[in-house]
């Protein structure tokens, strides 16, 4: 890491897992802003571009397409002059994450029971059975 | 008035267990004696094996074994001392009972 700015392309790399062609690209796309550059040309991202990175992984992990996440991020820009069209994908993400959220809680509720059950066994894990009464 | 019987809706009680839980059988088996004392009529009872009804179980909120319902919603999410279980049970036919009163 560069010490005294920034973060170097390759800092990022590691920081977040994302390949240096892929931050390329997304500068390219216009996911990222044109990113600051030292003297010598070098990429130097700053806090708030890596900020924005997360976001964009964030979104993608929700399986966001790369056009929807570019709206979505003018309303993380600028949220009050954001466009309506704009501010209704936002409510639906955010509805889509919020059933996403229901079904992940009833999830983790359920193999967590599976799991208590488990230790509560003398003979075996039941999460196995279930598994396999599941198949049939 | 002699002769007529007054009801009272039963309180419904729901035990979540499993076959193989092993420490279940015996924390059944004192819950079950308290329901009896109480009376038949005032206990529904109801066993649920939560691998055939897991949603149910999630749904309400069991995470782990035994866990107890009363009227349908998770009171003891473990097990409780059969002196626990017993003021549950009798604060619920209380109540229920008030409520059959309040509609006379």
């Amino acid at each position: 890491m560069n010490s005294m700015k920034g973060y170097r392309i390759g800092d990022v790399t590691k920081l977040l897992g994302i390949s240096a062609d892929t931050l390329r690209y997304y500068e390219k796309i216009g996911l990222l802003p044109a990113v600051n550059r030292t003297a010598s040309g070098i990429r130097d991202y700053l806090k708030r571009d890596l900020s924005r990175l997360r976001f964009i992984q964030r979104a993608q992990k929700m399986k966001f397409s790369l056009k929807e996440i570019a709206e979505l991020l003018k309303m993380r820009e600028d949220p009050q002059h954001a466009r309506d069209e704009v501010r209704l994908l936002t409510r639906s993400k955010l509805t889509e994450i919020e059933e996403n959220l229901d079904d992940l809680q009833h999830l983790r509720n359920e193999l967590q029971l599976l799991l208590n059950l488990c230790t509560a066994s003398a003979d075996g894990c039941p999460i196995i059975d279930s598994i396999d009464n599941a198949k049939r | 008035m002699s002769g007529v019987e007054v009801v009272v809706a039963p309180v419904k009680v729901e035990i979540f267990s499993s076959p193989s839980c092993d420490r279940c059988r015996n924390v059944l088996a004192v819950l079950k004696t308290v329901a009896r004392e109480l009376g038949p009529k005032h206990i529904e009872w109801r066993e649920v094996n939560v691998l055939d009804e897991l949603d149910y179980a999630v749904e309400l909120g069991v995470l782990s074994m035994p866990a107890i319902a009363i009227d349908g919603e998770l009171v003891f999410g473990s097990h409780p001392s059969a002196g626990e279980f017993r003021e549950a049970l009798e604060s619920r036919l209380k109540a229920h009972d008030g409520a059959r009163r309040s509609n006379e």
